[in-house]
């Protein structure tokens, strides 16, 4: 018992110096379970990816360069995407000598900077970045990102910077609307179900879409398994298909995710709630770098997401929080000092009891021969001679020691030891005297009475 | 709420304070016991020899040699091996008591 108390004050104190070690201060409630909340980290999860994406292609030289500028107004690198509508830019343009020079996107920064270096080109467009005479224009509301992630389309901005820089005063010319939306075709919106049913995603020809995030899907979309469209960089100019609220008729209550390039749009449940406001948050922080590098849909679609689970779990779905159960041990830390402080003081309280014992269990035993032999010894001595005396003074003496050690708690050994001693001094006695009915054993037999 | 650490300091000195106290103390008892009954007997045998001297009209120099020593033994006190040392001697002046009583 006490040993196992023992055991338990050792495991206590095991488990509470391991916990000392593991625990840190950790607070959080309804923690958002997706990578972004540590804040870089979802930039790095996409720059992690992003080797893949960098166009292979290789500039060629500044002086190269130069020269291309110099030859056209528009130079168009391999691998650019930035596209307008060359007649009303050609209208803003004007008879401004305005050159522009169109670099892919996932140039890194000393390529950059080697476009920034050719003199001769008013405007430089990095993806569908647009910089040039000091200024950068970038889009600052949903339609701006949408045309521009989902169209490649630059037209609106590149417009507004060549009016800047030809130091215009005159207001902008009218432009054709940039994104316009149409109803899907009945075959359109076929394959594209006829995919979704079989395994929930579409993939168009030229999406970049390889696979769907699987963990920050599951955590974004935890109720119903989101339906994935993907579609490559759409044309400019003409009317895009809106897959959204088309395939939220087909199936009803599931999110539906379709991708245009890396535009992302949402229909289905909460979609008045969120979309928006994930839309923003995601074009307004990711803006530069979407512009900039070609990511893939991937990479696109999984920062998304765990913006959704951000959103979701800052209980904007006002929906109760995930339940979590309380780690046992967190629960009971608190309790594990005053639980070693019982085995502790469980353990000492067992132990010192049978310390403080007394061995005070009296055997009736020698006491009974004690006094048996002694009341012999007091009937004989009243019998004795010269021959039969030293004997019984010496039982006596032996008696007497045995008394001592009876009263002092020596050991039921060392009575015994001592009467037996007396025993056999009297026996010696009675032998002497010739008395056999005082020999001890026949005296004793008879009881004292 | 005292901190948790006294807690643990404190416990863990008194469970120290216990491991020792339960080693040592039965060992300290079961020593005093085994002097003092070792005592016991030496004085028991010591007196069972003075008798016996008392009793014998002759004198036996090697017995009174023995008991003497015997007795100067158990005038130093000592522990458990004097006792027995002394009780051995005693024993040993006393047998020789007997016998030449005995003749």
């Amino acid at each position: 018992m006490r040993w196992s108390l023992l055991g338990a004050a050792v495991v206590t104190l095991v488990v509470f110096l391991l916990a000392q070690r593991t625990q840190g201060i950790d607070v959080s409630y309804g923690r958002s379970p997706s990578p972004s909340d540590a804040g870089q980290q979802s930039d790095e999860d996409a720059e992690s990816d992003e080797t893949g994406a960098r166009g292979e292609s290789s500039l060629p030289s500044v002086e190269e360069m130069t020269a291309m500028v110099a030859a056209d107004p528009v130079v168009r690198l391999p691998g650019a995407v930035a596209r307008w509508d060359e007649r009303d830019v050609a209208e803003a343009i004007g008879d401004a000598d305005i050159r522009i020079i169109v670099a892919p996107p996932g140039l890194d920064e000393d390529e950059r900077s080697q476009v920034r270096e050719v003199e001769n080109a008013t405007i430089a467009i990095f993806g569908t970045k647009i910089t040039g005479d000091g200024y950068v224009v970038v889009a600052d509301r949903l339609s701006g990102w949408r045309t521009q992630f989902g169209t490649a389309d630059v037209t609106g901005r590149l417009i507004t910077l060549i009016t800047e820089v030809a130091e215009r005063e005159e207001p902008e010319p009218e432009t054709t609307p940039e994104f316009r939306w149409r109803e899907p075709s009945g075959a359109e919106l076929d394959t594209v179900a006829a995919d979704l049913r079989a395994d929930g995603v579409h993939v168009a020809d030229g999406a970049t879409l390889e696979r769907v995030p699987e963990r920050p899907s599951e955590t974004a979309f935890p109720d119903e398994d989101a339906l994935y469209v993907a579609l490559p960089t759409q044309d400019i100019g003409e009317p895009i298909a809106r897959y959204g609220p088309a395939l939220t008729r087909l199936f009803p209550d599931r999110p539906v995710v379709v991708l245009y390039g890396s535009w992302i749009e949402y229909d289905g449940p909460n979609a008045t709630d969120f979309a928006e406001l994930v839309s923003t948050m995601f074009y307004s922080r990711f803006d530069e770098r979407l512009s900039v590098d070609g990511y893939p849909q991937a990479n696109v679609l999984g920062v998304w997401l765990n913006h959704v689970t951000d959103v979701r779990y800052a209980g904007l779905f006002d929906r109760p929080l995930p339940y979590e159960p309380p780690d046992p041990l967190t629960v009971t830390l608190p309790a594990l000092p005053w639980l070693f402080a019982a085995c502790v003081v469980g353990f000492v309280v067992l132990s010192l009891r049978p310390l403080s014992r007394h061995n005070t269990a009296r055997t009736p035993g020698p006491r009974a021969r004690l006094a048996g032999l002694t009341a012999l010894a007091i009937e004989v001595s009243g019998l004795t001679d010269e021959r039969s005396d030293p004997a019984l003074t010496r039982g006596i003496g032996k008696l007497d020691a045995a008394r001592d050690a009876l009263d002092s708690d020596l050991p039921a050994r060392q009575v015994r030891a001592l009467l037996d001693d007396a025993e056999s001094e009297l026996d010696d006695t009675a032998r002497l005297l010739g008395r056999t009915d005082y020999r001890p054993r026949n005296y004793l037999e008879g009881g004292l009475g | 709420m005292p901190p948790s650490w006294l807690i643990w300091l404190v416990g863990g000195v008194v469970l120290v304070a216990a491991g020792v106290a339960s080693t040592l103390l039965p060992r300290l008892r079961a020593r005093d016991l085994r002097r003092r009954t070792a005592w016991s007997t030496a004085r028991a045998a010591i007196d069972s020899a003075s008798v016996s001297r008392d009793a014998c009209q002759d004198q036996v120099a090697e017995a009174e040699q023995l008991l003497a020593r015997a007795e100067s033994i158990a005038a130093d006190r000592g522990g458990a091996g004097a006792a027995d040392e002394a009780a051995a001697l005693a024993e040993r002046a006393d047998r020789l008591w007997r016998e030449a009583r005995r003749g």
